[in-house]
């Protein structure tokens, strides 16, 4: 108890010396307030882009292993490729839930492509046959292309990857649109095809596969297709314009009514680490999945909107660490001084008997008395001022997050966007999906929350220990009675 | 005792005034074995014993100290005199437990120092007073000696009124207790300073010159309360000096010149 009644008087004592140190513990305290609370703010900024982002893996055709060996001037060759190709085995939905039956899965969810005629519509006439928008592109979706129409249907709306990339946005729609839209034949439809057939929304359009079945779809949307067109010079359309969307199920009843249609499925497994994606590609070949597919995950997708943040994070690491190395050099040379004014002190100390460790302690109770002091008052004014400084350097961040939830919204055909997350009908929360940001930040938040204040503290005990280091030394080093003799 | 040559306890005649007369009678055998056993048979409470002390940079062959042998008794006032380079400071630091004996031992309450707790032994059993008092100028006279009471874990309620006692003792009054050390004389530093050094009812008390910054008169008060806590207070006072007066006044001188001049021969 003396001690900390010894290191009180000598705080009092030594005003002007401990204001200076409280001065540059509080200068620390303040930079590193507002560097730890930008840090955490970005460190939960990345986390949130990453998790924006579900961990998704899709089936992928292997061409790498399709072309080994293969050399396309020799006729076998071909032949055997050919041979080779048509022989792979694709999967059918019931693979997919079998697959997707995994510990590694978390959902899944698909688009289902068949190839149809118009009945009571015409293709929009384009220079190429129509696309697939979504298509793995293995052999068999060749027999789509000599039909008028790609009727794709979305297992959900989380499968609608062209609209919340951007890719297709809604032009019209109809009020009660994403109510029905997953449960019976609806479809939207092609801006340019509706325009083509003079086509408007709640018409009723008729479909036919090849063995003379009619299928009719009413129209519940109209979207347009953002790309540029087909990349082929002389087509007036979009890739998209003879596309159909509509829901999974709609696809499955028609393909189920005739198994002889080619049909097209394209699944995304939202997986819970990409770590695991491996183990899964086995299973997956254990399950049946034709070794000439191979999983992909959308990794590098996900990683690639955060590098400006991770700058920002790594600028904060580095700012602090150098605010720590040059204040805790500052303190530790203010405290060796210090240590050489009270020599005579602590000669006096020691010979009265008090021992070196208790001696240390009353020079470290003197220093946390004033650090802590010194960090209620920098965490305060960090506190206040990291808000400002954290928006102004992650501005464009910011305003980039807004630009993109307005799109996505916009993209379904929503007018009135806020915080861009999306409920549709109890179908679930609609997130943006391939989109890195889904929250709106109109200020990012700055928090200096316990974890900030709990990383101020061990930087201030870190910061006291090592300044305090010159006053174990020296209290080690002094021989009492050389001091008492000097002085005398 | 352990080495009877080198004994150097040298009996004080009753005027007082003639070391040199008795440190001669000291070289006889019998009159030095016949006082090691008086010695022996009394209260000793500080034995050193072979006690030798070379720095750690020095030579082999060169001691600061070398073979000391001395007895202190309670009760009794001694005075270490010895000239400059004697050792006199290094034995202070030894009996203080400062330093530790490179060679030999020194025994406190029949205990070794190389066993004890040297803070333990500094702030509990011995108390220590210096030529220039070595108080702590920013705290008041009853501050020096609270705190001193404080380190050595001294439990009672008011410590206050205990240091305002043994101001009294050593003759300062009441309302010098809260005047900043500073504002004392030399005299009344020293008073402080021994006071202090009895916060905590040590069994011996080590002075360093007490006396070599003050006048005659002061000199003289300052012994008298050495004197009267030996006698009365039934403590061991060891004064380390070179005057004359301080030497005049105690019960037993050792002379480190004597063990110096042995030595070299």
């Amino acid at each position: 108890m003396f001690i900390l009644k010894n290191a009180w008087i000598s705080i009092k004592r030594n005003k002007g010396r401990n204001i200076l140190i409280g001065i540059i513990i509080l200068i620390i305290a303040c930079a590193c307030t507002i560097t730890l609370a930008i840090k955490n703010t970005a460190i939960d900024l990345i986390d949130s882009y990453k998790n924006a982002y579900d961990k998704e893996v899709t089936i992928s055709f292997n061409r790498e292993n399709m072309m080994k060996d293969f050399d396309p001037s020799q006729d076998d060759d071909r032949e055997n490729a050919r041979e080779k190709f048509d022989n792979i085995k694709s999967y059918t939905i019931s693979d997919i839930e079998s697959f997707a039956d995994s510990e590694y899965i978390e959902s899944y969810y698909y688009t289902y492509s068949v190839g149809l005629d118009g009945n009571n519509i015409e293709k929009a006439e384009i220079e190429s046959n129509n696309n697939m928008p979504n298509g793995f592109g293995h052999g068999k979706e060749n027999n789509m292309s000599s039909t008028d129409f790609t009727l794709t249907g979305y297992s959900s709306q989380d499968a609608m990857r062209e609209f919340i990339n951007g890719t297709y946005t809604m032009s019209e729609i109809a009020d009660n649109a994403w109510d029905i839209a997953f449960d019976g034949n609806y479809v939207f439809i092609n801006q340019e095809l509706a325009d083509y057939n003079d086509l408007k929304l709640n018409d009723k359009i008729k479909l036919e596969s090849d063995d003379g079945n009619t299928y009719e779809f009413e129209i519940i949307g109209i979207f347009k297709e953002n790309e540029e067109g087909t990349g082929e010079p002389m087509s007036m359309f979009s890739n998209s314009a003879n596309t159909l969307v509509t829901n999974a199920s709609a696809v499955t009843s028609i393909t189920t009514s005739n198994e002889d249609l080619k049909s097209t499925i394209n699944p995304t497994f939202i997986v819970d680490s990409y770590d695991n994606v491996e183990k899964l590609q086995d299973e997956f070949y254990k399950k049946g999945l034709d070794e000439n597919f191979v999983l992909q995950t959308n990794e590098e997708l996900a990683l690639s909107g955060v590098s400006s943040i991770e700058n920002i994070n790594s600028f904060a690491t580095t700012f602090l660490s150098l605010t720590l190395v040059i204040g805790g050099i500052v303190l530790f040379v203010i405290n060796m001084i210090n240590i050489r004014e009270r020599k005579y002190e602590i000669g006096v100390l020691r010979t009265i008997g008090i021992s070196k460790f208790k001696l240390t302690m009353q020079f470290v109770a003197e220093l946390v008395i004033v650090s802590v002091v010194a960090l209620i008052l920098g965490a305060g004014i960090g506190a206040v001022s990291s808000k400002g400084v954290s928006n102004s350097l992650l501005e464009s961040e910011i305003n980039n997050s807004n630009e993109r939830t307005e799109e996505i919204g916009k993209n379904f055909g929503e007018e009135n966007t806020t915080g861009g997350m999306l409920n549709r009908g109890g179908r679930g929360e609609m997130r943006g999906k391939g989109m890195p940001v889904v929250q709106a930040y109109d200020s990012i938040d700055a928090v200096v929350d316990i974890k900030v204040l709990l990383e101020l503290l061990g930087i201030g005990l870190a910061l006291v220990l090592v300044s305090s280091i010159a006053s174990m030394v020296s209290i080690e080093r002094f021989s009492p009675l050389t001091i008492l003799k000097e002085r005398s | 005792m352990t080495n009877k040559k080198k004994n150097n306890y040298i009996p004080k005649d009753k005027l007082g005034n003639n070391f040199v007369h008795k440190k001669q009678t000291i070289n006889n055998n019998e009159e030095k074995e016949s006082k090691e056993k008086n010695t022996s048979l009394k209260n000793i409470i500080l034995s050193i014993k072979n006690a030798s002390y070379r720095y750690s940079d020095a030579e082999e062959n060169d001691y600061a100290l070398r073979d000391v042998n001395f007895d202190f008794e309670s009760g009794k006032t001694y005075a270490i005199r010895g000239r400059s380079g004697t050792g006199k400071t290094t034995l202070l630091s030894l009996i203080s437990g400062l330093e530790r004996c490179t060679e030999g031992e020194i025994i406190f309450d029949g205990k070794s120092l190389k066993n004890m707790n040297l803070d333990k032994y500094r702030n509990s059993d011995i108390g220590i007073v210096f030529q220039s008092y070595n108080l702590l100028p920013f705290m008041t006279a009853s501050e020096n000696i609270i705190l001193s009471m404080d380190v050595s874990g001294l439990k009672i309620k008011n410590k206050r009124e205990k240091a305002i006692e043994l101001m009294e003792k050593v003759g300062l009054k009441e309302n010098y207790a809260d005047r900043k050390v500073l504002r004392l004389s030399g005299g009344e530093q020293q008073r402080v300073a021994i006071a202090r050094s009895l916060s905590y009812n040590p069994k011996m008390i080590i002075a360093d010159e007490p006396t070599g910054n003050l006048d005659k008169q002061t000199e003289t008060e300052i012994l008298e309360i050495f004197k009267k806590l030996a006698h009365e207070g039934n403590k061991c006072v060891i004064i380390v000096t070179h005057s004359q007066n301080v030497c005049d006044a105690v019960d037993v001188i050792y002379d480190l010149k004597k063990i110096k001049e042995e030595n070299n021969k």
